[in-house]
């Protein structure tokens, strides 16, 4: 038995033209049986910053709540709004503080990131259980349906999607991911972030 | 010991299995049928070589694409091959494609109990013209199918597969309807980017790409001749045709 | 008849110096002394009829068996020692049954004619450690009937293991002057009803008894129907038309 595998679900995250996209599973499992289908793995951490959590549910609720936390005191602190590159960074250190006793959480990361010209910039990165980070430039995956999340991502993702063919890309890809998973589905949800605006959108999908 | 005794029990084990990686595809059109694998053959970390056919031309309307151990997927390819011989002189013709498919499958499970660790897919034309694709367990279970992947990057191309040749998870515009096949052109792009996705995120898949294609008699092979580097293998142009592609796939 | 009879005819694997298999030979004589046999080859489908000879009022003609099924689609009628048959007719059932579970289709009638046919043959005097083969050739005639992709078929098989495709064929004692009947009466085009009541006529013609549905069988191999004995209501009416 895996404990990545306890629970289930999967979360991915893409990069489009001037915006990004997150988007995951809404399943709970205890191994094969079902338990919810109403267990959210994507949290907004800022106004700007979207993380999501696939792997062990007790440590999705843990690190959504440290993380909300670390976030604030930073704000707090600093007195200036934390960059998702920042963000990652942190997400990274948290996870390697617990080095030999690990977060079974494997997290996937969206946000914009300000410019030096005080533009917006598409940002998106996923670390493994012990925080190392990948800084893709096109789509990064994660959970139990991640290979699947990789072969559909690799065929449908194209550079400088629009907000609304990202979306189109994200929920098709998660979707189509998801229903060769048994243990990621029940629902789903995604996330498309632009400069101006964030849209949410629950999918209708097979609930088997 | 000096003696030679021992004074620890010792086991050992032979493992007669290895997993060769590479993956195959096959898709079923209305009247063609394509069957595809790559050409890389490894061991572990190790390519053994960068071109291992894993596709087969069975008959005039049928080739097998054949993944997983491959000293076994070879055999079994020679045995199958020497099956359709000796049906081809005991009942004057080439044996059917449904045949075929049960045949692999008495084959397969008269190895209940000691596999051929093997992952066969069987594409061509049945006998009523149109194209089908046969999918197999190791040990012979067997469903007739409109696509299947198999082997290394099954779990990255089947998904795909079920996107864009089955529209899942896809709503078809007000008052029109999916397709239930696609035309060859279509079909050739989705194998080629299938393989070159594999290709990007396995490991074991890469080298070089072999696509078979079968024509059903007396229809169009929708312009495949004028593709690039494609070669035709049937003797006679007006029965079945069969047609292979070569492609190259990235080689690190 | 054999007017070189000598001690050639006993061993059943032993050519006689001009080259023949007497015991062969006398088995082919023996279906001569058995009850009519017909086939005939339409384009609809094949009819095979049989005389059943019911030598005593206490007799069930019902249980003489004289047409067997071999597989949905094909048929046989035979001549000669039936109990022979049997064997015959096991084998070509299996044969059938393994063909359509190892390839799933129905086997061609061609090659069940020549399964059955392997069989012929293996007599003779068994090898030290083999099994007990059979003593003597089959003393009995076939004639298997059936339908595959090449259209509708009739085959003939005799004790050699010889086979040859008929469009229209009589074995067993009244077979000369049915055979003959046969060629005059046959022609490319006719329907099955058409062939049902010309394997009738023939059979009338050499059979001693009055011919009712109670000394005669017909059976036919058709593309939907398959192979199906005629039952008596179905016979009665052939009977009463002809």
């Amino acid at each position: 038995m895996s404990i990545m595998e306890y629970n289930g679900g999967s979360v991915i995250a893409m990069v489009g033209k001037d915006c990004v996209a997150i988007a995951s599973d809404l399943r709970l499992g205890n191994q094969a049986l079902g338990i919810s289908s109403n267990f959210q793995k994507i949290f907004q951490m800022t106004d700007r910053i979207f993380l999501g959590l696939p792997g062990l549910a007790t440590d999705v609720t843990t690190l959504k709540e440290t993380f909300r936390y670390r976030v604030n005191m930073y704000t707090i602190k600093e007195e200036r709004e934390l960059e998702p590159e920042t963000f990652a960074h942190m997400v990274s250190s948290a996870l390697y503080e617990r080095r030999f006793g690990p977060y079974f959480i494997e997290p996937v990361m969206c946000g914009l990131q300000k410019t030096h010209t005080g533009e917006y910039k598409p940002f998106i990165a996923a670390t493994d259980l012990i925080g190392c980070l990948n800084f893709a430039k096109d789509f990064v995956v994660a959970g139990t349906a991640s290979t699947k999340l990789y072969g559909v991502a690799e065929g449908l993702w194209e550079p400088d999607l629009e907000p609304e063919d990202l979306f189109e890309t994200c929920a098709q890809t998660l979707l189509n991911a998801v229903d060769r998973d048994a243990y990621s589905g029940w629902g789903a949800e995604v996330y498309v972030l632009t400069k101006d605006k964030v849209i949410r959108r629950t999918l209708k999908g097979r609930m088997d | 010991m000096p003696d030679g005794s021992f004074a620890h029990p010792q086991q050992r084990q032979f493992n007669p299995y290895t997993d060769n990686g590479g993956t195959i595809l096959a898709i079923a059109g209305a009247d063609f049928t394509v069957i595809a694998g790559d050409t890389r053959q490894s061991e572990g970390y190790s390519i053994q070589t960068r071109y291992a056919p894993k596709v087969f031309r069975l008959t005039d309307r049928a080739v097998l694409a054949v993944n997983g151990f491959a000293a076994d997927g070879n055999m079994f390819v020679k045995k199958v091959k020497q099956r359709l011989e000796w049906y081809r002189h005991a009942h004057a013709k080439d044996m059917p494609l449904r045949a075929i498919a049960r045949l692999i499958q008495t084959m397969l499970y008269a190895q209940r109990f000691f596999p051929y660790y093997v992952y066969n897919i069987l594409g061509g034309i049945e006998e009523d013209g149109s194209g089908a694709v046969y999918s197999f367990d190791p040990v012979g279970s067997y469903e007739r199918e409109a696509c299947r992947a198999a082997g290394a990057a099954q779990s990255l191309v089947q998904p795909f597969l079920d996107n864009q040749i089955y529209f899942k998870n896809q709503k078809a515009a007000p008052g029109t309807s999916h397709p239930t096949h696609l035309p060859l052109s279509d079909v050739l792009s989705i194998v080629i980017d299938s393989f070159t996705s594999a290709t990007e995120r396995h490991i074991e898949v890469g080298d070089g790409l072999e696509i078979y294609v079968v024509v059903a008699r007396g229809r169009s092979p929708q312009g495949i001749e004028g593709i690039r580097g494609v070669q035709e293998l049937s003797a006679q142009p007006n029965g079945d045709r069969t047609f292979i592609l070569r492609r190259e796939l990235k080689k690190d | 008849m054999f007017l070189t009879r000598s001690e050639y005819d006993r061993g059943v694997n032993t050519f006689s110096p001009e080259g023949r298999l007497f015991q062969v030979e006398y088995a082919i004589e023996a279906i001569k002394l058995g009850s009519t046999t017909v086939g005939v080859r339409t384009p609809e489908g094949v009819v095979l009829g049989v005389e059943k000879r019911v030598q005593s009022p206490l007799l069930e003609s019902s249980s003489i068996e004289k047409i067997m099924e071999i597989d949905r689609h094909l048929g046989c009628a035979m001549s000669g020692l039936t109990a022979d048959a049997r064997t015959m007719i096991d084998h070509a059932r299996v044969t059938a049954q393994n063909h359509a579970f190892t390839y799933d289709e129905q086997i061609k009638v061609e090659s069940v004619t020549q399964a059955v046919c392997d069989l012929a043959l293996r007599f003779g005097e068994s090898v030290h450690d083999e099994d007990a083969m059979m003593s003597r050739p089959f003393g009995v005639a076939l004639l298997i009937a059936g339908i595959d992709e090449l259209g509708p078929q009739l085959f003939h098989t005799d004790p050699s293991g010889t086979f040859v495709r008929y469009d229209a064929k009589a074995i067993g004692s009244g077979s000369e002057a049915a055979q003959s009947e046969l060629q005059d009466k046959w022609h490319k085009q006719m329907t099955l009803q058409e062939a049902q009541i010309l394997v009738l006529r023939v059979l009338k013609q050499v059979m001693e008894e009055k011919l009712d549905h109670h000394n005669v069988q017909l059976a036919q191999v058709t593309p939907t129907g398959g192979f199906e004995i005629l039952d008596e209501v179905r016979l009665k009416e052939i009977v009463d038309i002809m």
